[in-house]
C-alpha cells in the first residue's frame, strides 16, 4: 500500500519540485538578458531566490482583514503547482488520466480567477481596476489555449495530453499543429504577464494592479506563483507541439524539454524588452484576431493536414 | 524694425485708447521690443479681451508685486506676447491697499488661471469673477492673510504648523469614482497630486493640488540676494534646464539695465542651450518610453545621453548647473581645446540620435499607443497658452528662438518642427526632430564663433525701476523671467515662469475622454520638469568624516565587486 502511494506520489513530487525550483532560475537567466538587450549588467542569475528568501521573511502587512486577502495568495501558488502535476515534464503527467486537457485548460484559469481575488479582496481602486483588466485579458486568451489543445486533442483523437505528446511524437510536424503552436506561444506571451501584455499589473498606470497591496510572504507567493505559471505553460508548449527528439528515458527527456522550454521563455523575454505596453483595448481586439486565426488550424486539421 | 512691427505698435494703441475707455494712465516703451501700459483697474478685462481674442496676442503670465512702498499701491502686471512682432504688451494696474481686488481676466483669457490664482496666494490681490479661487501655490496648512510676497513679509518665516488641513478639492460627477494619481506616484518623479475621476477606465473629468515643492525662489531674489547671486539660484529652479533659467533672468536684467552681451558670449550661451536642449530630449524619450512599458527605450537613450553630460563636464566642470552665466555675459570661455571633442561626441549622438528616431518613428506599437492619445486641439493649445513642444504638435507655430531671438539666434536660425493632430505621438515626432536639429545648431554655433570678450564691462550700478522681460525656449517650452529693478542692488520683483507651469493647465482638457491607460503618457508627453542628483556623500557619524565616493568607485560597488559590496 504505502509502496503504491510512493510510487504514485513521487512522480507528483518531481513535477512540483521541478516547478518550484527551477521557475526562479529561468526567472534570473531572462532577467539577465533583458539586461544585456537594455546594454545593462543587471542582477546576478540567482537574484530571484533572494527576493523571495528575503520577501518570506519579511513581516505580513495587511491593507484589509478577511481570510480570503490572506489565504489568496498561497492558492494562487498551490493551483499552479497543481497544474505542475497535470503537465508533463519529461515523461507523462504524474496526474494524467482520460480529458485531463480540460482539467488543465481549468486550473489553468483558476490561477488568473485567484489573482484577480487577490485584487478585488484587497480594497485599493488600483487593485480594482488591475483586477477587471486580469478578467479580460483572461476571457481573451483562454480561448485561445482552449482552440489550440483542441487541435491537438483532434489530431490524436484524444482529450489526453499524454497521447498528444504521443501522437505528435510520433507523427512528427504538421501545419495544424505549428499554427495551433503558434497561437499558444502568443497567448503565453500574456499568460506570463509580459509586455506588450502586462497590462493587469502596468507598474506605470496602476502601480502593479492586483499586486498594489500585497508585501512581503503574500508577495512572495504571487511572484514565486507568475514565475510557475510561465515554467509549466512553456513546458506544456513544448511537451504538446514540440516533443521531439523522445528518448524514452526521463533524465534526458526532461533536460531536453528544459533547455527547449528556456529557449520559449527567452523568447518570450525578447519580445517583452522590445515591445511598449498595449492598452486593454487593443489587447484584446489583437487576441480576437490570434484567435479567430487559429481557428483555422483546426480547419487544418479537420482535412487532416 | 519690421512692418509687422509698426503695424502691430499701431493696432495695440488703437485699441487700447478703445478699450480703456479714457482709463488709460499712463504708456510707457521701456525697451523698443516693450510697451508698458499703465490702465485703471476697471478696464483691465476689457483690455485683456481685446488683447487675447481681437488682436490675437499671447498671454505669457500675471506678475503680482508689493509696490506700497513706492506708490502705496499693489502692482498687477499681465504680460502679452506678439509673437511675430517680436513685441511684449505689459498691462498693469495699481490696486490700492484697502481694497485689494482686480477683475479676473481668466474668463476671457483662460492661461491665465494658474497665473491669477497665484497673485493672489502670493500678494493677496483677489481676481474678481475667476472661475476657480482656490489656493494654488501656498500650503493647506498656511494661516490666512498672510502673503508671501508682500514687502512686510520676510523671507525665512515659519508660520505655526497645522495639523489634518486637506486640499479642497472638487467632488467627482455623479456615477464617477475617483481614482488618486499621487502625490507619490511610479511615474510622477515630483509629487503632484491628481485626482481622477473615472467611469470604469474612462476619464470623465480631473482635479489637482501642485506646488507641494515650492521653493520661494522668488522671495529670496527680492530680499536675500544680488544680482549677481541670482544666476546660481535660477539655474536651481531645474535639474535639467538649469542653464536656461540662469540664461533668461541674466537676459532680463540685461535688458532692464541696458547691458549688451557680447557675441562670443551669446555664441557660447547658444551651444550650452542647445546641448541641454539634446539632453533633455534623451532624457525625456527615454521616460516616455518607460512610461509605455518600453525600457528599452528608456536605457538606451540614457546610455546616448551620457557622453553629452560628460561633455557638458568637460565645459563647465558639471553635468548640471554650470554657474557660467553672469548678469553682462558668461564667468567661464569655453576651453580652448574642446572643439574637436564636442564635434566628436556630436557625430557619435548624432548616429545614435538618427538611429533610435528611425527605430521609434517605425514601431508600430508605440504608434498605436500614441496616436490619437491625449490630443489638445489647435484652439485650447492657444486658449490654456501651451507652449514649447505640445504647442507646436498641435499646429501652435510658437518657438521663442524666432519670436523672440535671443543669444545668438538671430545668425543661427533654427529650423522648428510643427504637427497639426495634437497627440502625443504628435509630441514625439516634435521633440525626435528637434533633438536632430539641436546638433545641427550646435555645429553652426561651434563653426561661426567669433572671437572676443565674454563679459561686458559694467561700471554703472544698475538703475532701480526698470523692467525687462525676456523668454529662452527651454526644451519644455518657453520659459520667461521679468525683472523689475530695486535699489539695493537686487531686483525689486523678480517674476519666473516655467513652461511646464503653462503646460500642466493643458492636462484636464487632453486626458479628458481618454482611458486610465493614457493618463501617464499623456502627462509624460508635456514632459513635466524632473529633477536629478548624481554624486553620493557619506557621512560616518563618529568620526564625523566625509566621504565623497567617485563614479568609478559607485559603479563598481554597484556591480558587486566593491569593498562593502562583495561578490554575490
Amino acid at each position: 500500500m504505502t509502496h503504491e502511494l510512493a510510487k504514485a506520489l513521487l512522480p507528483c513530487l518531481l513535477n512540483v519540485a521541478i516547478a518550484l525550483l527551477l521557475s526562479p532560475l529561468y526567472e534570473g537567466i531572462l532577467r539577465k538578458v533583458r539586461a544585456a538587450i537594455h546594454s545593462r549588467i543587471g542582477p546576478p542569475i540567482t537574484q530571484p531566490y533572494w527576493d523571495l528568501l528575503k520577501l518570506l521573511g519579511k513581516e505580513d502587512l495587511r491593507s484589509a482583514g478577511g481570510a480570503a486577502y490572506a489565504s489568496l495568495p498561497p492558492l494562487t501558488l498551490g493551483s499552479l503547482l497543481l497544474l505542475a502535476t497535470l503537465t508533463p515534464m519529461g515523461a507523462a503527467a504524474p496526474l494524467s488520466f482520460a480529458g485531463d486537457m480540460i482539467v488543465v485548460l481549468y486550473v489553468a484559469a483558476m490561477s488568473a480567477v485567484l489573482i484577480m481575488l487577490c485584487g478585488f479582496a484587497s480594497g485599493s481602486p488600483y487593485a480594482y481596476v488591475g483586477s477587471s483588466r486580469e478578467m479580460m485579458m483572461a476571457l481573451s486568451v483562454e480561448p485561445i489555449l482552449a482552440i489550440a489543445l483542441t487541435v491537438g486533442a483532434f489530431k490524436a483523437g484524444s482529450l489526453a495530453l499524454g497521447s498528444m505528446t504521443a501522437f505528435q511524437a510520433h507523427n512528427g510536424p504538421s501545419i495544424s499543429m505549428a499554427i495551433a503552436g503558434f497561437a499558444f506561444f502568443l497567448a503565453l506571451q500574456a499568460q506570463a504577464g509580459k509586455l506588450p501584455f502586462d497590462i493587469a499589473e502596468a507598474d506605470q498606470e496602476i502601480m502593479g494592479g492586483p499586486l498594489v497591496e500585497q508585501s512581503g510572504p503574500r508577495l512572495a507567493f504571487l511572484k514565486w506563483a507568475m514565475w510557475t505559471k510561465q515554467l509549466v505553460l512553456a513546458f506544456l508548449l513544448v511537451e504538446v507541439f514540440l516533443p521531439w527528439p523522445r528518448f524514452g528515458a526521463l533524465p534526458i527527456d526532461l533536460l531536453i524539454s528544459s533547455i527547449k522550454a528556456l529557449v520559449v521563455l527567452l523568447l518570450v523575454a525578447v519580445v517583452d524588452v522590445v515591445n511598449p505596453r498595449l492598452r486593454i483595448d487593443q489587447a484584446m481586439g489583437y487576441f480576437m484576431r490570434v484567435g479567430l486565426a487559429s481557428l483555422s488550424a483546426l480547419a487544418f486539421a479537420v482535412i487532416g493536414k | 524694425m519690421t512692418e509687422e512691427y509698426e503695424r502691430t505698435l499701431a493696432a495695440v494703441h488703437e485699441l487700447m485708447a478703445a478699450r480703456s475707455n479714457g482709463s488709460q494712465v499712463s504708456v510707457t516703451r521701456p525697451n523698443p521690443d516693450t510697451l508698458h501700459f499703465i490702465v485703471e483697474r476697471k478696464a483691465m478685462r476689457s483690455v485683456a479681451d481685446g488683447l487675447f481674442n481681437q488682436l490675437q496676442a499671447r498671454f505669457l503670465i500675471s506678475v503680482g508685486t508689493d509696490k506700497r512702498p513706492l506708490s502705496g499701491t499693489f502692482g498687477i502686471l499681465h504680460v502679452f506676447s506678439f509673437d511675430r512682432a517680436q513685441l511684449y504688451v505689459l498691462v498693469e494696474s495699481l490696486i490700492p491697499e484697502d481694497d485689494p481686488r482686480i477683475d479676473s481676466i481668466t474668463p476671457v483669457a483662460p492661461g491665465a488661471d494658474w497665473a491669477e490664482r497665484e497673485f493672489q496666494d502670493a500678494v493677496g490681490v483677489r481676481p474678481e469673477g475667476h472661475p476657480d479661487p482656490r489656493r494654488l501655490l501656498l500650503p493647506d496648512e498656511w494661516p490666512e492673510g498672510v502673503h508671501p510676497l508682500r514687502r512686510d513679509f520676510p523671507y525665512n518665516f515659519q508660520p505655526p504648523p497645522a495639523k489634518n488641513l486637506r486640499p479642497v478639492m472638487r467632488d467627482a460627477p455623479a456615477g464617477a469614482t475617483v481614482l488618486p494619481m499621487g502625490p507619490f506616484f511610479p511615474v510622477l518623479e515630483e509629487p503632484a497630486y491628481w485626482r481622477l475621476f473615472v467611469e470604469g477606465e474612462t476619464i470623465v473629468g480631473c482635479d489637482n493640488r501642485l506646488f507641494y515643492n515650492h521653493r520661494g525662489i522668488e522671495k529670496l531674489g527680492d530680499s536675500a540676494l544680488t544680482y549677481g547671486e541670482i544666476p546660481f539660484l535660477a539655474e536651481r529652479i531645474c535639474g535639467i534646464c538649469g542653464f536656461i533659467h540662469s540664461t533668461c533672468y541674466c537676459q532680463a536684467v540685461e535688458k532692464a539695465a541696458g547691458i549688451e552681451a557680447p557675441r562670443r558670449a551669446r555664441y557660447i550661451r547658444t551651444i550650452m542651450l542647445e546641448l541641454e536642449r539634446i539632453h533633455s530630449h534623451l532624457l525625456w524619450l527615454g521616460i516616455a518610453g518607460h512610461i509605455i512599458g518600453f525600457e528599452t527605450v528608456l536605457m538606451q537613450t540614457w546610455r546616448i545621453r551620457e557622453p553629452v553630460m560628460w561633455l557638458c563636464e568637460a565645459i563647465s566642470g558639471n553635468r548640471k548647473a554650470y554657474g557660467m552665466n553672469t548678469v553682462g555675459g558668461l564667468r567661464r570661455d569655453l576651453p580652448s581645446d574642446i572643439h574637436p571633442q564636442l564635434l566628436k561626441t556630436l557625430a557619435d549622438v548624432e548616429k545614435e540620435v538618427i538611429a533610435v528616431r528611425d527605430a521609434i518613428l517605425g514601431d508600430s506599437i508605440l504608434r498605436a499607443r500614441t496616436e490619437g492619445v491625449g490630443v489638445l486641439t489647435k484652439e485650447s493649445a492657444r486658449s490654456v497658452c501651451v507652449v514649447g513642444p505640445p504647442a507646436r504638435a498641435s499646429g501652435v507655430a510658437i518657438d521663442a528662438r524666432i519670436d523672440h531671438p535671443y543669444a545668438a539666434y538671430d545668425e543661427v536660425r533654427p529650423r522648428i518642427v510643427t504637427q497639426e493632430a495634437g497627440d502625443t505621438w504628435a509630441r514625439v515626432v516634435v521633440r525626435v526632430g528637434e533633438l536632430v536639429e539641436s546638433i545641427r545648431l550646435v555645429r553652426e554655433a561651434l563653426s561661426a564663433i567669433p572671437e572676443g570678450p565674454i563679459c561686458a564691462e559694467t561700471k554703472e550700478e544698475i538703475p532701480p525701476d526698470k523692467v525687462g522681460v525676456s523668454v529662452v525656449e527651454a526644451p519644455r517650452g518657453e520659459a520667461v523671467h521679468f525683472v523689475m529693478t530695486g535699489g539695493d542692488n537686487r531686483p525689486y520683483r523678480w517674476r519666473v515662469r516655467a513652461p511646464t507651469y503653462a503646460n500642466l493647465q493643458a492636462l484636464p482638457a487632453a486626458v479628458m475622454h481618454g482611458t486610465i491607460a493614457d493618463v501617464p503618457i499623456t502627462l509624460g508627453s508635456l514632459d513635466p520638469c524632473f529633477s536629478c542628483t548624481e554624486r553620493l556623500e557619506t557621512v560616518d557619524r563618529r568620526t564625523r568624516t566625509v566621504r565623497t565616493y567617485s563614479s568609478a568607485e559607485l559603479l563598481e560597488m554597484s556591480r558587486g565587486k566593491g569593498p562593502s559590496g562583495g561578490v554575490r
